[in-house]
């Protein structure tokens, strides 16, 4: 592969080596030579040896070539008819050049006397050299000289819709004879499961238990899901008021009539206080009551797209239920947030791009349904053909995910995930970028598939006119392909990206390009590998505020180092430390398969 | 635009490369070699143990004479309905006496190996499981080596058996449903035809279509030109899951 003349500039101290077999005649240029990022990897794969007599990338450029010359052979003095004599400093000096021309970000906003408001933005990573005129818009004769604009309005909030969740405070759970709630306490009526079972043929029963947090050691079978109790109670997803039982959730689980998990592809069946990762978004928190539903689905149904369905399906029924009590419920409000979608037109347009499971079997995620987190009223993201949906922050937040994912549950996003995810939480909060949207898309089975959404992706990321991107996937293998082909759409236009994932050991990048070289880890293993703890290793309030201090870094066109040829933890931590975040401890699961 | 920049971070994801060359050129005609088959998507006999599927190296020996319908599949990467509709869908071992009793290639070796490469363990499959493997190939004399990946791990775990395989002095094919991933982990040879993973061999119980697949793979065997080339097959198959 050849390089490019930037690539070149960075490299010009490394060793010459041919990236393709050259021919006499040839003047050296980039194009020929090989990327000296690559020469670890290369050395280690047996492809390269250096040699102590090759020549350095500056002594060769422009030189003649006399002899023909293999690919991946250092380049020496014997084969080319001149060496560039150059000093020591020469390099350092065009390194210091770029890095203060990259740091003078300069934005002069000013009117002018023509009815025009004139912007010359100096030098900035999208914007080099950009000179705007924009008509000052006036009624009268004399054209009004508006206001300069000054540095602080630019960036300034407006807020499109407001979605008020009000938390409200659940003592305790029990099971009798009818569905309600009061004093803090929900009921669910034990004979509900018997009417929720004939929702779908293929769950062939229900059980509910209540589990309190001093009571947790007790044996599950795989979670399917952990999921919220919210409903609306004014407006539709995304505004108005929403409702969320406080200290309690529901825990889907599962197996089929023969016993065997549903999920099972590192399924988290055993102790529930150790198969579950407490505290982390799509799990339970440490004090939350679980009220754990049981699914016995039809045989041989597990591993295909409708039988785990079932469950969730089935699941809902009680769930909503529950809703139905909880709207009229005036509980004690224990924590009340406010949620915003809002512009702030002048700061960097960025979207959250994240690539959820399309492929059926459990594969599959239900968008936009009626209730928060619900199932009902949503479409399914596979029968959507698994192409980019785009939604608000506030339509996230509300639930308008429902995961049918956890299968290999250690990686993947259960649907409390989504309704407190800590990107989007973060990328809305933050005052200095303009959060566009959060755009979901499916990782579908097919390879051509995979290639052919990731294109409408590209698509809606260029028309979107977006200065910044970050990508999440979930679990790793072949979606790693999508999502490497998305950080491409984004990197081919020049959109500044950052890569979100599980990889470490075992999910180490099966597929890369030259565009995924900001990336941020979501291990928490100690084995690096996906263990069988629900939710352990996927994005945290620490993931996510690297990933969004490396988007700003890329987008200021500050320096990302290029990663290590191989997983270390340290180099997660040393990033943390940078911000001044919590180390990443990493868990003994155990795990060795 | 104002934005706060911290000095010093670092990617904390490495890329891959594809590593080096392992090729072996066929040097009989196709109606005389020793065919066997591999693959990574999960495939054993019944009476056989189940594959742990969060990750497993073991493999399981199945001698080439077990009826199809003493075969399942256990992984958990994929939907698992279309191998248990026909097997051969993963593992075409009927399509394989076919192609003996036609003569389209010479004979099968007595016995094979299968293995579930979902979420493999690489160092394991590349020093232990592999090497391992093709060496109770190539004892038996075996001069092609047919493999199909099932999901996305399975196609590196396929491709590094494939490459041991290779190593050994057996001439192989990756049969692709992911081609990216075979190409960037180093399959010597590799045919994508248009199918999902779970039916890498073709569409369950289209015997003309698993047939297909499998001579075009065979002949790309014999024809491909140099190590790590793809050729697309044109046989389509969409699951509707």
């Amino acid at each position: 592969m050849s390089i490019t003349k930037e690539t070149l500039e960075k490299h010009l101290k490394d060793p010459a080596i041919f990236c393709c077999r050259r021919e006499k005649g040839l003047v050296i240029s980039a194009a020929d030579l090989e990327d000296p990022g690559l020469f670890e990897d290369m050395q280690d794969a047996g492809l390269l040896t250096l040699s102590p007599d090759g020549l350095r990338i500056e002594q060769v450029i422009g030189a003649t070539l006399l002899k023909d010359v293999e690919a991946l052979t250092p380049i020496t003095r014997d084969v080319i008819d001149r060496v560039n004599e150059v000093g020591e400093e020469k390099a350092h000096e065009i390194k210091a050049k770029e890095e203060k021309e990259v740091k003078e970000v300069k934005n002069v906003v000013e009117s002018g006397g023509d009815g025009m408001i004139h912007i010359e933005i100096g030098k900035a990573e999208k914007f080099e050299g950009l000179k705007l005129c924009v008509p000052v818009f006036s009624q009268g004769n004399a054209p009004a000289a508006p206001e300069a604009k000054s540095d602080e309005k630019l960036g300034e909030k407006t807020v499109i819709r407001q979605l008020l969740k009000k938390h409200i405070k659940i003592k305790d759970v029990k099971l009798g004879k009818e569905t309600k709630i009061k004093d803090g306490v929900i009921t669910i009526d034990k004979s509900i499961v018997e009417r929720a079972v004939k929702e779908d043929g293929l769950c062939k029963s229900l059980e509910l238990e209540v589990i309190h947090p001093s009571n947790r050691h007790i044996y599950t079978e795989t979670i399917m899901d952990i999921c919220p109790i919210a409903t609306k109670v004014e407006g539709e997803l995304g505004q108005g008021v929403t409702k969320v039982a406080d200290g309690v959730v529901f825990m889907l689980t599962g197996v089929d009539e023969d016993g065997v998990q549903v999920h099972e592809f590192g399924s988290s069946e055993g102790y529930l206080d150790e198969k579950m990762f407490f505290g982390h978004p799509g799990c339970a928190d440490e004090n939350d009551i679980i009220i754990r539903c049981h699914a016995v689905i039809q045989r041989l149904s597990g591993m295909t797209r409708p039988g785990p369905f079932a469950a969730h399906k089935c699941q809902d029924y009680i769930i909503q239920a529950v809703r139905e009590q909880l709207k009229d419920y005036d509980g004690e409000v224990v924590r009340e947030e406010v949620c915003e979608d809002v512009r702030r037109v002048g700061n960097p347009r960025v979207v959250l791009v994240k690539e959820i499971m399309g492929q059926g079997a459990m594969h599959d995620n239900i968008i936009c349904p009626l209730e928060p987190c619900g199932v009902l009223g949503g479409q399914k993201n596979v029968d959507c053909g698994n192409v980019p949906i785009i939604l608000t922050p506030n339509q996230v937040r509300d639930g308008s995910i429902h995961a049918l994912t956890c299968i290999g549950p250690a990686t993947k996003e259960m649907t409390r995930h989504y309704i407190r995810e800590p990107l989007v939480e973060g990328l809305a909060a933050d005052s200095e970028l303009d959060l566009i949207g959060v755009v979901f898309i499916g990782s579908p089975q097919v390879n051509d598939e995979k290639l052919w959404v990731s294109e409408r992706l590209g698509s809606m990321l260029e028309t979107l006119d977006l200065d910044g991107v970050i990508i999440t996937t979930e679990g790793f293998g072949n979606n790693h392909i999508d999502f490497i082909q998305h950080i491409g759409q984004a990197g081919k236009r020049n959109i500044p990206v950052v890569g979100v994932s599980f990889c470490a050991y075992q999910g180490q990048l099966v597929v890369g390009n030259e565009y995924a070289t900001a990336m941020v880890e979501e291990n928490m293993d100690k084995g690096g590998f996906e263990n069988d703890i629900a939710g352990c290793s996927c994005v945290t309030t620490e993931v996510a505020a690297r990933a969004i201090q490396m988007l700003k870094n890329r987008m200021a066109g500050v320096e990302v180092k290029p990663a290590q040829k191989k997983w270390n933890n340290d180099v997660i931590n040393a990033n943390n430390r940078l911000l001044g975040l919590p180390e990443t401890k990493l868990v003994e699961s155990g795990t060795l398969h | 635009m104002r934005l706060t920049t911290v000095e010093g971070m670092q990617s904390e994801i490495f890329v891959p490369v594809t590593p080096k060359p392992v090729f072996t050129e066929l040097k009989k005609p196709l109606s005389e070699c020793k065919v066997a088959f591999i693959t990574a998507g999960g495939i054993h006999k019944k009476d056989q143990k189940p594959f742990n599927t969060s990750g497993d190296f073991s493999y399981r020996t199945i001698p080439f004479d077990t009826p199809s319908d003493q075969l399942m599949v256990t992984h958990g990467g994929f939907d698992n309905s279309d191998i248990n509709k026909d097997v051969n869908a993963m593992f075409p071992i009927d399509r394989l006496h076919e192609l003996v009793k036609e003569g389209f290639i010479g004979s099968l070796p007595e016995e094979t190996y299968t293995f579930m490469g979902g979420g493999g363990n690489v160092e394991k499959f590349m020093n232990e499981t592999g090497p391992e493997i093709a060496r109770k190939l190539k004892a038996q004399g075996v001069d092609i080596v047919l493999c199909t990946g099932g999901c996305g791990t399975c196609h590196r775990s396929a491709t590094i058996v494939t490459r041991c395989c290779e190593q050994e002095g057996m001439s192989c094919v990756v049969i692709a449903a992911l081609p990216p991933i075979a190409r960037q982990q180093g399959a010597p040879r590799i045919t994508a035809p248009h199918v999902p993973i779970g039916s890498n061999a073709g569409e369950p119980n289209n015997i003309p279509q698993q047939t297909a697949i499998i001579k075009e793979s065979l002949e790309w065997v014999r024809d491909c030109p140099s190590f790590n080339q793809t050729k697309v097959l044109p046989y389509e198959y969409r699951h509707n899951v």
